[in-house]
């Protein structure tokens, strides 16, 4: 198919389905009405349960299965990323032995900011997930802040330092076991919002610093390639 | 009962991806397979609970209060229970085959396959909409991940990735007509949903029917959602293809169904034509592509298109026979394919490719190969009484009867073509009959590791005993009669609907299922004949000159350009929707 073809017959796709989407927006309700079914209910429930944020109460015990699923996703995902960007034979043969994992060249002004935002993003991390039940946050804002903190020494160029804080064996076991415990208490049943927002946030935490991981790792590799074939 | 058949899948994957590479394979393979064996029996204790009376669960203590809840409900009926058991049925036998197949892969390949298991079957057994989505995503990644496995190759890399991204934006679309049913209804559930569209405007309901049923034909691999599949399974280990094939892409249906009768039932005028105009199109379409393939395994990926258009074509007729057709075919086809997919894997392991033209005489010596790809390839064809076959008559009575006389030959031509390519493969690989020659010395990865002086058990009973089992389905009397009690409970709106929401009760009427006419047996015969033919023509007779330029721009289409691919699928939305409108 030729790109003039490709992009007629996406053109005509797509112009359908902006149709579609108008014809979908006959007769809204009006603009501010006081009609909030799924809204209503939910407070409802959260406050019959006693508990004070509700997002919490939606994500953590109405509808709890729904995040274990998004959870296991996640942990999927890292898997799949630990498993998809393993370094494959044909790498490993071209790259003979030479690796590029030495602290790199960066602006002194860079350096000293990770290094000062490292302790700081860690706290603020941890401060999410553990007021989840009550702020807006949780574990999963919060796992994430705590995974790409680490990665602020890769900003930093020091790389050896990141290799020491982040061994990858840890944290997959660690990341598995966050995902096992939150499928346990999502068993065990309602009202535990902050053993759930903990675990969640470990199995984000650890899922994200495993993905950063292998694709830093992926990108690492990929300059010492070209490095080979600009000598050969 | 329902949720130890989800979690317990999760919770040892989860151990195994933790502890399991200190742990000897041995010990790996059989903690896998003990756990789905367990689930196995769990799942079979669920379907023989559903069969007498569907059991609702809510999770985490939610149930409704006054008709209304913000829960999510397991629903196991017994469509839903059945088809999880088949997902464990499967999977085992995937298990097992990858024992002695699967040398050189770790603990982290079982426990993405015990994951995936899970994960199909909280898709069935879900009674929430956005929950089902949810798990459509999560089977999706680990398939993306598994078809991957083998990421030395670049072929491989090109095929998991046009699967991600096109199941991706199927997953994107569903998700917006997800958005645009709970900005309207203020409910996920299919139940509660359901209930809240009748006042609601026709042109919302239509458009939020196409865009919700996309992502899951893109899953069904539906013309023109169904390139993503031949490239994926091309590619995929072995095992992991039993699993796509065999249930994976058939639950696309399975969604579009449930979608349909516990939420949609009556809503959407044009949903049967479109259906079956989708259906008849991906029937023909992976029939032709199937017979112009020498690849094995992508042969049989074009084959699932195919018999997967078949059965939407079952299900579009939105009829309570039908539909047990409809499954009864489902179950026939996963046995046979399945059985083809680890015949197929023998091959591979043996000759180190995958070319049929390659393979011509080679497989002389694998006898219990070969006996599977006639009998698949028989299976296929439609021959009585295996499950395709019963399958068969009985949407094809049921179609008569609404004035579908077409539906009858479609579903032979399909069955031909398919049944064709598979016995051609058998008569040139385990006969060795046909002229030589023209094949690609271009070798694949066996999968395997150091060579076996000869095959183990493991990697050929289960094999045998699907595509054995799969032909004598239409023998057992008391599946016919519980396909159809599963099947009436199925189209039953106002029994899900109430028996969800408020506990009532949920009964159906099922008459018993006939496929023995003079009919259904015609029709079997016509479709062995037929595939007879489409094999001997196929090993001695190059392709006719004046379908020469049909064929050469078909086979460019199928291109592995994941931007045509992309507009394909955008195009198929709009066509999709136009058809919901005006048909």
């Amino acid at each position: 198919m030729s790109r003039r073809t490709r992009f007629a017959v996406f053109a005509v796709g797509a112009a359908g389905l902006v149709i579609l989407f108008v014809l979908a927006a006959f007769r809204l309700p009006d603009f501010g009405g006081r009609f909030h079914p799924y809204g209503e209910r939910a407070v409802t429930s959260a406050i019959a349960e006693k508990t004070k944020n509700v997002v919490s109460s939606v994500n953590f015990d109405q509808r709890a299965f729904d995040t274990v699923g998004e959870e296991l996703i996640l942990f999927a995902s890292a898997l799949g990323a630990v498993i998809l960007l393993r370094m494959v034979r044909r790498e490993r043969e071209e790259e003979a032995g030479e690796h590029g994992y030495g602290p790199a060249d960066v602006f002194d002004a860079l350096r000293l900011t990770g290094y000062l935002l490292l302790p700081v993003t860690l706290l603020v991390g941890v401060y999410i997930v553990a007021h989840g039940h009550l702020s807006p946050g949780g574990g999963f804002q919060g796992g994430v802040v705590l995974g790409t903190a680490l990665h602020l020494l890769y900003l930093t160029g020091d790389y050896p330092a990141l290799a020491r804080l982040r061994p990858v064996p840890v944290f997959e076991s660690a990341e598995a076991l966050g995902a096992g415990a939150f499928v346990v208490l999502g068993l065990a049943g309602a009202g535990l919002l902050i053993p759930m927002n903990s675990v969640v946030g470990l199995e984000v935490g650890c899922a994200f610093v495993l993905v950063l991981a292998k694709f830093f790792e992926q990108a690492l590799l990929v300059r010492t390639d070209d490095a080979g074939t600009e000598d050969s | 009962m329902v949720q130890a058949a989800i979690a317990a899948p999760v919770l040892i994957a989860i151990m195994l991806a933790a502890g399991g590479r200190r742990l000897p394979r041995p010990v790996v393979d059989a903690v896998a397979t003990g756990t789905i064996l367990a689930v196995t029996v769990l799942l079979g204790i669920v379907l023989a609970t559903a069969l007498r009376h569907p059991v609702v669960t809510w999770l985490g203590g939610w149930p409704p209060r006054g008709g209304v809840s913000v829960g999510i409900p397991l629903v196991a009926d017994p469509m839903s229970a059945g088809l999880a058991l088949l997902v464990a049925v499967l999977t085992l036998a995937a298990l097992v085959f990858s024992w002695r197949y699967l040398v050189e892969v770790q603990a982290i390949y079982h426990a993405l396959m015990l994951l995936f298991t899970a994960a199909m079957c909280a898709f069935v057994l879900t009674g929430d909409l956005f929950d089902a989505f949810v798990f459509f995503e999560l089977m999706s990644v680990i398939a993306y991940v598994l078809t991957g496995y083998k990421a030395e190759e670049p072929r491989t890399v090109h095929g998991a990735l046009n699967f991600g991204v096109i199941n991706s934006l199927g997953a994107y679309v569903t998700l917006m007509g997800i958005g645009l049913l709970y900005a309207r209804t203020g409910q996920l559930n299919f139940a509660a949903m359901g209930a809240r569209l009748p006042g609601q405007d026709h042109r919302l309901v239509t458009v939020a029917f196409a865009l919700v049923c996309t992502g899951f034909l893109v899953k069904a691999a539906t013309a023109p959602f169904h390139f993503w599949l031949a490239d994926a399974h091309a590619v995929a280990p072995t095992p992991v293809c039993v699993l796509f094939s065999g249930v994976m892409v058939e639950l696309g249906v399975y969604a579009i169904a449930r979608t349909y009768w516990a939420t949609f039932a009556g809503a959407v005028p044009g949903a049967r034509p479109a259906l079956a105009f989708l259906g008849v199109v991906t029937a023909l379409l992976g029939g032709v592509m199937c017979v112009l393939q020498r690849h094995v395994k992508r042969l049989l990926a074009y084959s699932t298109v195919s018999h997967v258009g078949v059965i939407l074509l079952g299900v579009a007729a939105l009829d309570h026979d039908s539909l047990a057709g409809a499954a009864y075919y489902l179950l026939g086809h996963a046995g046979v394919k399945s059985a083809l997919f680890i015949a197929a894997g023998t091959l591979l392991n043996r000759f180190e490719t995958l070319d049929e033209r390659e393979l011509h005489g080679r497989g002389l010596r694998l006898r219990a190969s070969g006996a599977v790809f006639l009998v698949g390839g028989l299976g296929l064809a439609g021959v009585p009484p295996s499950g395709l076959w019963a399958g068969k008559a009985v949407m094809d009575e049921a179609a008569q009867r609404a004035g579908w006389w077409w539906a009858a030959p479609v579903g032979v031509v399909a069955s031909a073509l398919t049944a064709g390519a598979v016995l051609r493969v058998w008569l040139r690989v385990f006969r060795g009959v046909g002229p030589s020659g023209g094949g690609t010395a271009e070798h694949e990865d066996s999968e395997t590791g150091p060579r076996m002086s000869r095959l183990p058990w493991t990697m050929l009973t289960p094999g045998v005993i699907l595509a054995g089992g799969a032909v004598l389905l239409g023998l057992i009397p008391g599946l016919l009669h519980g396909v159809s009690h599963a099947a009436g409970l199925f189209v039953d709106h106002d029994g899900y609907v109430s028996a969800v929401l408020s506990g009532g009760a949920w009964h159906a009427a099922s008459a018993p299922l006939h496929p023995w006419t003079a009919a259904g047996l015609v029709g079997g015969a016509a479709g062995v004949v037929l595939a007879a033919v489409v094999a001997v023509l196929g090993l001695h007779q190059p392709v006719p000159r004046i379908l020469r330029p049909v064929i050469d721009r078909l086979r460019a289409a199928h291109s592995g350009h994941v931007g045509e691919y992309a507009a394909w699928l955008t195009a198929g939305v709009a066509l999709f929707g136009l058809l919901l409108f005006t048909a």
